[in-house]
């Protein structure tokens, strides 16, 4: 018959099903490589980062005695507790949407470009930071881009610096 | 192999088609893998500019998908294009 030879020790329906399972793991690993994952990883990975800088600076952060002087101790660790929970979750955030939006913009950069240099980590970083100064004016939103986008060649270019062979 | 074409008019003929369907089978492998080594050695050419990583980023499995897709495309547009001259020929 005009079917796929069966190797020995499976059935038909062995191989569909180990094809189906093949199917799925590449449809995995394309999700895992694509650029919604990569921007959310991103964010995640921005609020993260941008929570437990503002909780080690929070330490260092001195006010005023007198604000909650009337206060007891339990009410005002717990005050200053959720004041530092407060701040934590926005520098968060901020430090989030930089993330996000710069790891977005430079896959789909790349993936447009088909080509693997330096000019994805520049144009993203132009990109965003021109998305974070949109507010401050179209010259100030240029400047700005123009420094992230330095930032992020010379971080990148350390991230891709040829190390020497490990012979 | 010419010496076990003996046998009666059906097995000879059996045995020639036999032969021939195993040496269009042959020529069609051949064919595939040296398709397959070509695609190979040109996506690679084309898409993979610098070793200093193991994996593929993004850009150049971008690039590799593309590169396969357009030299099927290419493979199966010449194809057709050599098919309809030889039409073309064969009806002059």
């Amino acid at each position: 018959s005009g079917k796929e030879p069966v190797p020995p020790g499976f059935t038909a329906e062995d191989l569909e099903n180990i094809r189906m399972n093949k199917k799925m793991e590449r449809f995995m690993q394309m999700s895992m490589e694509s650029c919604a994952a990569k921007t959310v990883l991103s964010g995640v990975a921005g609020f993260g980062i941008g929570a437990v800088f503002t909780l080690m600076t929070a330490s260092m952060s001195y006010e005023d005695p007198m604000l909650r002087q009337n206060l007891g101790a339990t009410q005002k660790a717990r005050d200053i507790l959720r004041e530092t929970g407060k701040s934590m979750v926005k520098s968060g955030k901020g430090f989030g949407k930089v993330g996000a939006i710069y790891a977005s913009v430079e896959c789909v950069i790349e993936s447009y470009r088909a080509k693997t240099d330096i000019y994805n980590s520049v144009a993203g970083g132009f990109f965003t930071g021109g998305i974070l100064a949109r507010a401050s004016g179209p010259k100030l939103a240029f400047s700005g881009g123009l420094a992230f986008a330095a930032f992020s060649a010379a971080i990148d270019m350390f991230l891709r610096r040829e190390t020497p062979d490990e012979d | 192999m010419a010496s076990l074409f003996g046998g009666g008019a059906s097995s000879s003929s059996s045995n020639a088609l036999n032969q021939e369907r195993l040496d269009m089978a042959l020529t069609e492998m051949d064919t595939v893998t040296d398709l397959f080594n070509r695609m190979v050695s040109s996506c690679q050419s084309k898409c993979i500019a610098r070793y200093a990583e193991a994996e593929l980023s993004k850009g150049e499995s971008v690039c590799i998908d593309r590169c396969v897709a357009k030299y099927h495309a290419v493979y199966a547009a010449v194809g057709e294009k050599l098919k309809i001259r030889g039409e073309g020929q064969q009806q002059r």
